[in-house]
């Protein structure tokens, strides 16, 4: 039986006719093609014939594209009767034979199909994949509309969405892309940005959620067809490829976070996508800098970009392909007939293409953020005050230009992510227990500071000459709403132990020299480093303590919740002059006696921009930690998920509404961590057996058993371990791209032990039948958490397969 | 890299003999054979150097050295230091036998109990404070100090005797040696009581049984590698035995063995399975069996030592202080029912919930307002004001155990005298803004009934434990606001009688809002007193207790307490400042003389080592490349040696360190330390890889079937002694530079301070102040 194809075009032999499709069986294989270099095509030859490739016990499994054909790929298995229980006692591994050591064999391309039976015969192939794309269709769209309220984080995300299209500026701890998408998915389906996305409350008439959730859900039905390509891609038999495809298809949490407009459908996608990518990049390694492994690398470097985008826990997978991509490198930097030229091309052909692209490619996303959203919003102080100042509907234009005494100012941290200088009644719990200050983002009265003179000299009287703000000058900053005084003393800081506390002291009569505070200007981004006068928004200046000598700090340390998470403000001894967190300028101006100054729109530069929402975003990120005076029922913690400890409850829990809970199919959670266990043991043994000598398997299939079994698993890794370091509360959604890869190891160890072992055909179908009918069962059995359940829900018999599940009512 | 071979070689062609002498191998070797395989061509001094007696005179001389720096003015400062506080206290409980606990195995603290017995300490000394006289007091605190001084002394010699094992020069195991001797941490750390002296000692002899094991795997199951393999397995279980820490020893012995397992496991060895077994065995006997006995034994002789009650029942289970005598806590306890009066204590102040008929002044100096509302208090005496009645918030039945009161219970707690219920509410209370006020409300007004109720929250309780006075620790929620119940040592002024304030914190977790009901004073009427013990007459028996549930429980608790200490410390560091010595920690001020001890090291020695590890890596990085790359730029013996023994002092330092990372626990500058000696052998084979072509080879005792391999020597020549001379006086020099902050005296005044002050990062005390100061 030979491949009824080939690569190479030899041209038609002269003096022949023009030759028929059918004719392409006829033609020799040249001595140096890769069919003929490997015996394994040869089926016909008698036993001591036999090479030492096909006396090992295992074979490497091919994706139902290669010329084994579908499902078909064990037949002449039972020919080969030459075994020595595995002990080869004369080598070890041995180099492979062929150039394909891994993956999916390179398939020629067909010459053009020229009957319609033809074409269906060369892409008989894809008919599974579509059906399960078109089953997933039916699974991801069934009903998508049924509960009509806002369900979970369609509170947050919706509402985001509908920033893009009011152009508002906001803040999110995510980057865009994500949220971006669902602004479009709104634009698409007409919706206008006008509702407010409160949690539980019915969608108008005039929100088209369903078609916002239905081109949500399409992200989510192309995660099938992409798990079937992908296990293709990673030489899986086509048992395997199926049994990932159903388990992809038949997931209740995966199918259940597509169906609403949340972020987790593209960050899904885009996982998914990266790894199908990465394989099919993996199987173009012999033909380097061809068209397909270019476009594969390409494709690879965007995807990682576009993952990136959607939430930072693309990262983890990121971090797959670059530990893949520092193997590879490191095999090749070994390759000694390699030229130099030719390392050199395949160490920036990675670093274009999967450090360059995907920097790019988030970078474009904040650009598109930033060109959207021109309108001041909710976020706005999040951001630098240039930056606002450019924000359509910012009234900062109408501040009086110059600072003077008597004006009423709010100061903003020019550090990385600052925020304005605040202050509360609430006083600190610790040191001197005073009236806390602090930085803090939102924008209230609280933000309001009085630029004063000193106690010595005469009140401010508005009715004197006015008198500017200069550097050196010595003030009092006095809380417009507390009317107390920035403070600090000899006290430790709450935090930053090392730094002066900053509190608010006195009252507007009461106070002492320690309310003093010497104006340093640093330099304005208008007028240069000669500064005559300060200027709101665009001078920089610093405040130094004028009898401590120490310098007016907010860092990005986070007060406890009595500090209700608010940045802490302290007072740095250390005088170092280049610590943007000593930076301060005017934001907010208010003085009835200097006129409204037409400030020009400056344009804060791009990457600034970029680089201070970047900060903030991790700030506040890591601000998310869990509080530990409220008990938060919807947060897990990592070592809940593989087991499947905890469900969480999507929506209200009434009677009478449609309920969602997300859950996965317990079958599929189960089998993905019994095997990443699983996987380590076996490595383990083989790794045992192979220092006692014993062959297992050729070095072409041990390459290939561990190159599936390292995407897997450093992928399940990746995105699992580091939950744990992470400070931040943590929910079950955040397993679902780490359950791909303990799908995949499922698939793999399946396809290792099973499919492409050397088992009886009829033993494979009855195992075969058998995982599939549980994954399907199992499905079928949870699909109301993920369709929704209506009625109340003890009537529902059956669902509470652990007893910690918080499924039925008490 | 300085000491490749001037030419490259490539690498041998596999499989051909490359010991055999006259062997064509190319002209590259040439040089090999004449400089590694000819003795004579030693320098004279190296090999004086390298001879027995000289190699006794070196380790002589800084053992001295190390005896004289470390008990130098070794009873300065007579007063407690730092963790003296907690270690010397363990050491008199010892001694007077009473119980108590610790996150650390006793090991290091039986010692020190030993230590003062054997120097005629009775334990009358409690260490409550930092500064605390000793010769005030009477205590031999310098015979307690002596014992870390003798050990750290004594690692010195021990981590010299490692490096002339492994196979390195004398100078180089001196330089080693000297990192270590002149150190101002180690030093600080070795003449105060503190655990970590013991532990390195322990570690680093653990290593050293370990390497002369190692080497004798051409002689396996002989005595000597039996007596080794043990001697490992001992000193291990005293590591772990003496502080939490020296866990992470056991692991990295552990993971050599692992890897020198594997290797025995290979195929190209030739060994049978069965022979593996045998190897396989035999570690799991000497490194996994011997020092769980070891370790457990420590704890027997633990619990056979405090037999009496003290500080630490109250972590312990109720059945485990019934084992200690005297614990009438226990004896007493009973369940405790509806309708019951009883009298509350705060568990850390010892206070009882107290409320009379006062009133909160209507407004504070500092011109806030209160309810006006009935004081409750903290009080320390016996009051019939302290008496307080539980209601129940459910309807009870008339007899029997559906009377208890249970954990999670919704109560009422009403004051007998005044006939008001203990009530909170969101008024702020007097001496706390933040928290709330605490006060009564009168029983027959339910208007704010709700104000008046509170869970009862056992401390690790789960559902349907019952409340039981004088063992059950809780906690008491507000239902309606979850504050709980909290008292602090602040008084209250004269209008409170200066009695203590209670107020309502807003972490209803709190762990110091936890009380326990100390007495009952009458019991529910309806109910025979049945369960309660009979009549305490005189001591009764403590019961037993299985030893191995002992220690279970004890151990247990030992792993909650270590991750529970997660509150910041203003001396805590990041483990990526240790290396670097960026900060220190301050021990002990004396304000008067302007004397003080900080933890910090020679700061010579320690950015050596952290050069000599990023050096270490740079060569097996390159090595890695090279090879790769077909390029063989360092000779075999040379480069097992860098991985082998080299990369085992890394891997030490690797597994001492690297962990930190991921605890959560309050971390301090001292938990480096052993890292830090693992990275002084690094530098030293570092230094020797410098400085010499060649190494000493062999170095493992050879078997009977061993092939035999042409010998060769290091020669460091002159300049290895040259070098380390030099790298001592400076070492020395920075050494007595930074004494006065290791020995606590002489005092400084502020301008020396700054001047010691030599990275901006140490906070000093007593620092002349840079800018003008102002008085606050």
């Amino acid at each position: 039986m030979r491949p009824s194809q080939v690569e190479i075009d030899f041209g038609t032999p002269p003096d022949t006719p023009p030759r028929i499709s059918s004719d392409f069986e006829e033609i020799p294989y040249p001595s140096d093609h890769w069919a003929a270099a490997n015996p394994k095509q040869e089926e016909f030859l008698p036993l001591h014939y036999m090479s030492e490739d096909t006396s090992t016990r295992r074979r490497v499994a091919r994706g139902p594209g290669s010329p084994g054909g579908f499902m078909r790929d064990d037949e002449h298995e039972a020919n080969i009767h030459y075994d020595d229980e595995g002990k080869d006692v004369y080598s070890k591994l041995r180099p492979a034979k062929g150039r394909v050591s891994s993956g999916r064999i390179h398939k020629p391309y067909p010459p053009p199909p020229t009957s319609i039976s033809e074409f269906i015969a060369q892409n008989l192939e894809h008919l599974p994949p579509a059906i399960y794309t078109l089953l997933s269709c039916w699974t991801r769209f069934h009903k998508i509309g049924h509960s009509n309220v806002v369900v979970w984080d369609e509170a947050h995300f919706g509402k985001f969405g509908s920033h893009y299209l009011k152009r508002e500026f906001y803040f999110d701890v995510h980057p865009p892309l994500g949220k971006m998408l669902v602004g479009l998915a709104g634009l698409l389906s007409g919706y206008n940005g006008g509702f407010e996305f409160k949690s539980g409350v019915e969608y108008p008439e005039e929100v088209p959620y369903v078609a916002m959730r239905v081109m949500m859900a399409t992200f989510g039905v192309a995660l099938v067809p992409l798990g079937w390509y992908t296990a293709v891609e990673l030489g899986m038999s086509s048992w395997a490829c199926h049994l990932v495809a159903l388990m992809v298809l038949c997931d209740v949490a995966w199918l259940c976070i597509s169906r609403f407009i949340l972020l987790d459908s593209m960050l899904l996608f885009f996982t998914f996508t990266t790894v199908f990518f990465l394989s099919k990049f993996h199987n173009q390694q012999y033909q380097s800098f061809s068209f397909d492994w270019w476009m594969w690398l390409v494709m690879t470097g965007i995807s990682i970009g576009c993952v990136t985008s959607v939430k930072w826990v693309g990262l983890f997978v990121t971090a797959v392909v670059g530990l893949y991509t520092i193997e590879d490198l490191w095999d090749k930097f070994g390759d000694l007939r390699m030229s130099k030229r030719e390392q050199i091309r395949h160490w920036s052909a990675r670093v274009v293409c999967l450090i360059v692209v995907p920097i790019l490619v988030y970078m474009a996303s904040f650009k598109l953020h930033f060109m959207i959203l021109n309108h001041s919003g909710p976020g706005d102080a999040q951001m630098s005050s240039l930056f606002q100042a450019h924000l359509v509907g910012n009234d900062f234009a109408k501040n009086p230009l110059e600072v003077a005494f008597g004006s009423k100012i709010t100061l903003k941290n020019m550090g990385w992510g600052g925020g304005l200088l605040h202050s509360h009644v609430q006083t600190f719990p610790v040191g001197s227990g005073q009236q806390q200050v602090t930085c803090y983002h939102y924008k209230d009265d609280n933000n309001d500071w009085v630029v004063l003179p000193k106690w010595e000299e005469p009140d401010y009287n508005p009715n004197d000459e006015l008198r500017y703000l200069k550097h050196g000058d010595v003030i009092r900053l006095q809380h417009a709403p507390t009317t107390r005084n920035l403070h600090s003393h000899n006290i430790a800081a709450p935090v930053t132990k090392l730094n002066n506390e900053v509190a608010c002291y006195g009252n507007a009569t009461i106070g002492d020299f320690h309310d003093y505070w010497v104006v340093e200007v640093v330099d304005d981004v208008k007028q240069g480093s000669k500064v005559e006068r300060i200027h709101s928004l665009t001078t920089r200046l610093r405040f130094r303590h004028q009898a401590l000598g120490c310098y007016l700090r907010a860092a990005n340390a986070v007060l406890p919740q009595w500090g209700f998470k608010q940045i802490e403000v302290s007072c740095d001894k250390e005088n170092n002059p280049g610590d943007v967190h000593t930076y301060w300028n005017v934001e907010s101006h208010w003085n009835d006696r200097l006129p409204p100054a037409d400030v020009k729109f400056y344009r804060s530069p791009f990457l600034r921009d970029f680089w201070h929402l970047n900060v903030a975003m991790m700030t506040s990120n890591n601000a998310l930690v869990p509080d530990p005076d409220k008990e938060d029922i919807l947060a897990s913690s990592p070592t809940d998920w593989p087991w499947m400890r905890l469900g969480l409850r999507m929506c209200g829990w009434g009677d009478n509404q449609a309920k969602y809970y997300l859950l996965g199919t317990p079958f599929i959670w189960w089998g993905g961590t019994i095997s990443i266990i699983l996987s380590l043991v076996v490595l383990g043994i083989y790794l045992t057996r192979q220092q006692r000598k014993y062959v297992d398997m050729d070095a072409a299939e041990w390459d290939h058993f561990l190159y599936v079994g390292k995407i897997a698993f450093y992928g399940w890794f990746l995105h699992y371990a580091p939950f744990f370091i992470m400070g931040r509360v943590t929910y079950v959604h955040h397993y679902l791209p780490t359950l791909y890869f303990a799908v995949l190891m499922f698939g793999h160890l399946l396809d290792h032990f099973i499919f492409s072992a050397r088992w009886k055909e009829k033993t494979k179908r009855i195992a075969f039948g058998v995982i599939a009918f549980l994954i399907v069962a199992n499905f079928w059995w949870f699909r109301g958490m993920a369709w929704g359940i209506d009625g109340p829900i003890n009537e529902h018999w059956g669902l509470l397969w652990r007893k910690s599940w918080n499924i039925y009512n008490a | 890299m300085a000491a490749s071979p001037s030419k490259t070689r490539q690498r041998r062609p596999a499989g051909q003999p490359s010991h055999t002498l006259g062997n064509y191998d190319s002209d590259n070797d040439d040089h090999v054979n004449s400089i590694y395989q000819a003795r004579t061509s030693r320098s004279a001094f190296e090999q004086a150097l390298d001879t027995p007696q000289a190699s006794a005179a070196v380790v002589g001389v800084l053992t001295a050295i190390a005896f004289a720096l470390r008990f130098y003015k070794i009873n300065q400062p007579d007063q407690v230091v730092f963790d003296e506080v907690h270690f010397g206290k363990f050491a008199s409980f010892y001694l007077t036998r009473e119980y108590y606990f610790d996150v650390h195995p006793p090991f290091a603290k039986l010692l020190f109990g030993l230590a003062g017995w054997f120097v005629g300490f009775d334990g009358h000394f409690t260490f409550e404070n930092i500064g605390d006289s000793y010769t005030e007091n009477h205590v031999p605190y310098v015979g307690m100090r002596a014992l870390p001084a003798i050990l750290g002394s004594l690692t010195v010699p021990i981590v010299y005797a490692i490096m002339k094992e492994t196979g390195y020069s004398t100078i180089v195991a001196a330089f080693s040696a000297i990192i270590i001797l002149f150190d101002n941490a180690h030093v600080a750390q070795s003449r105060l009581i503190l655990l970590d002296a013991t532990l390195i000692f322990f570690m680093t002899l653990t290593m050293y049984s370990y390497i002369r094991f190692r080497k004798l795997r051409y002689w396996e199951f002989s005595v000597d590698w039996w007596s080794w393999l043990l001697a490992t397995g001992f000193f291990m279980a005293c590591t772990w035995g003496s502080k939490v820490n020296g866990i992470l020893t056991v692991l990295s012995i552990g993971l050599a063995v692992l890897i020198d397992l594997w290797d025995i496991l290979d195929h190209k060895k030739g060994h049978t399975m069965e022979h593996f077994t045998k190897h396989f065995m035999a570690r799991a006997v000497g490194l996994i069996v011997v020092p769980i006995i070891i370790y457990l034994s420590f704890f027997y002789v633990h619990f056979a030592v405090l037999t009496h009650s003290g500080t630490g029942d109250s972590f312990m289970s109720p059945a485990f202080q019934e084992t200690l005598i005297g614990n009438e806590l226990l004896l007493n306890s009973q369940e405790l029912r509806y309708f019951d009066t009883v009298t509350i204590k705060h568990k850390d102040s010892k206070v009882f919930l107290h409320s009379h008929p006062e009133r909160y002044p209507l407004s504070y100096d500092d011109g806030r307002i209160s309810s006006q509302g009935q004081q409750v208090t903290g009080y320390g005496h016996d009051d019939t004001n302290n008496e307080w009645q539980i209601i129940p918030t459910k309807a009870l039945p008339e007899t029997g155990r559906g009377r208890v009161v249970r954990h999670d219970d919704i109560i009422q707690l009403l004051h007998i005298n005044t006939q008001t219920l203990l009530l909170t509410h969101d008024v702020a209370s007097p001496l706390m803004p933040t928290n709330q006020e605490f006060t009564t409300w009168p029983k027959d007004d339910h208007s704010r009934h709700n104000d008046t109720l509170f869970f009862l929250n056992l401390v690790d309780g789960s559902e349907g434990d019952a409340w039981k006075s004088k063992s059950s620790h809780f906690r008491l929620v507000h239902v309606p606001t979850r504050v709980s119940m909290w008292t602090h040592s602040k008084q209250l002024p004269e209008w409170a009688f200066k009695q203590q304030e209670i107020n309502g914190n807003k972490n209803p977790t709190e762990k110091t809002a936890t009380w326990f009901v100390d007495s009952v004073v009458a019991t529910d009427g309806t109910e025979a007193l049945e369960n309660l013990p009979s009549e305490v007459t005189g001591a009764k028996e403590p019961k037993k207790l299985n030893f191995f549930t002992k220690f279970g429980e004890l151990q247990l608790l030992m792993l909650q307490h270590n991750a529970g200490l997660t509150a910041s410390h203003p001396y805590a560091s990041s483990p990526i400042n240790w290396p670097f010595l960026l900060t220190g920690i301050s021990f002990w001020t004396e304000n008067d003389t302007q004397k003080q001890i900080y933890l910090i090291g020679n700061i010579v020695g320690w950015w050596t080592c952290v050069i000599a590890l990023s050096i270490y890596v740079g060569i097996i990085g390159a090595d890695l490349l090279a090879r790769r790359r077909g390029v063989d730029p360092i000779p075999d013996e040379v480069r097992n040696r860098l991985w082998n023994s080299a990369g085992f002092f890394l891997l030490v330092w690797a597994v001492h360190y690297l962990p930190f990372f991921l605890m959560g626990r309050q971390l301090f500058i001292h938990h480096y330390l052993p890292s830090h000696v693992a990275s002084a052998m690094v530098a030293g084979a570092v230094l020797s890889f410098i400085l010499s072509d060649p190494i000493n080879y062999p170095i493992s005792i050879a078997g009977r079937m061993t092939r035999m391999r042409p010998s060769q020597y290091a020669d460091l020549g002159v300049k290895g002694p040259v070098v380390v001379g030099i790298f001592s006086v400076v070492m020395f020099a920075m050494f007595i530079y930074i004494a006065p902050l290791t020995f606590g005296t002489p005092g400084l005044d502020g301008e020396t301070v700054n001047a010691k002050r030599l990275l901006s990062s140490w906070t000093l005390h007593f620092a002349a102040k840079v800018v003008a100061d102002v008085p606050s």
